[in-house]
């Protein structure tokens, strides 16, 4: 017996998040570097502006949170610059003189994201 | 068909001062282009535009130069060409700017393209004329260029449609 014919409407609900924020953390290979957040600016713009050139080296990056005990920080970026300011900070080899690296920890469109880390979770 | 498949940027030098188009040569505006697309796009742009990248025709009178770039990275070389402001050549330094006239796929539609340019040029400079020597010689080359387009039905080397090297060096 054929099914009662039944309407199906779907929606597709576009809407692409304007920013994808990065949780990163700066790892040097000696200890004892330091850097204050207009440094850590400054690192990461050189770095953009050195694989990419001054025209993505205006790209709207903002730090939002960083902390200079353990050289971490939240960063926000616009969705097509993520590719980008990534494969910058994969490329980026020093600092001063100084050999360094930049880990990425997560990666995510929503902010919210990054307050909570799956691999970070501590089960009772 | 599998080719590499590029892109011709017509552009014009413009500049105040006149000894700056005599002193273009085709190796000195090649190493400026490229240089100012390391600057401006990076060692990205850079390698991404140097490896197919030509000067393939030059004109030192009218100022018309053809750079040649590949098809995936045309876009890069073109947006890099408004941040040239000088040339540099043997110590000089004259200010000018890049004007595009034509983005073509093939030497031959940039041609026609020139000729139908300076044909225009010719007409405007035909206007501007002051000096009754120069009118004369303008108005010749004019004629001379429709007789041709008559006769031949736009096959012309764009050499001949810069007849517009009659154009006064003022």
């Amino acid at each position: 017996m054929p099914a009662p014919a039944t309407t199906y409407e779907r929606i597709v609900y576009k809407n692409p998040s304007e920013y994808h924020y990065m949780k990163v953390r700066l790892e040097f290979q000696d200890c004892g570097v330091g850097l204050n957040a207009a440094q850590f600016k400054q690192l990461l713009i050189s770095a953009l502006k050195d694989l990419f050139g001054e025209v993505d080296a205006a790209l709207p990056l903002d730090v939002l949170t960083y902390e200079e005990k353990t050289l971490s920080a939240i960063l926000r970026i616009c969705s097509s610059g993520l590719v980008k300011l990534w494969s910058s900070l994969t490329l980026l080899g020093s600092y001063k003189g100084k050999n360094c690296a930049f880990r990425v920890i997560q990666v995510s469109p929503f902010l919210l994201a990054l307050s909570g880390n799956s691999r970070e979770l501590v089960l009772n | 068909m599998v080719r590499f498949k590029h892109r011709y940027l017509l552009c014009e030098v413009v500049s105040d001062d006149p000894r700056c188009r005599l002193t273009l040569e085709d190796r000195v505006l090649g190493t400026l282009v490229r240089d100012t697309i390391a600057r401006v796009h990076g060692t990205f742009g850079a390698a991404a535009c140097s490896i197919g990248f030509a000067v393939r025709y030059l004109n030192a009178y009218t100022g018309i130069v053809l750079l040649r770039c590949r098809k995936e990275f045309y876009r890069l070389v073109w947006s890099a060409l408004p941040f040239i402001t000088y040339l540099e050549n043997k110590g000089h330094r004259y200010p000018c700017f890049l004007n595009t006239l034509h983005v073509g796929g093939t030497i031959r539609t940039c041609q026609k393209f020139l000729i139908q340019y300076n044909r225009r040029q010719l007409l405007i400079l035909l206007q501007n004329c002051t000096d009754e020597g120069e009118r004369e010689a303008i108005q010749k080359s004019v004629t001379k260029s429709c007789l041709l387009e008559e006769e031949s039905a736009g096959e012309e080397l764009s050499d001949s449609g810069g007849e517009a090297t009659a154009e006064p060096m003022e």
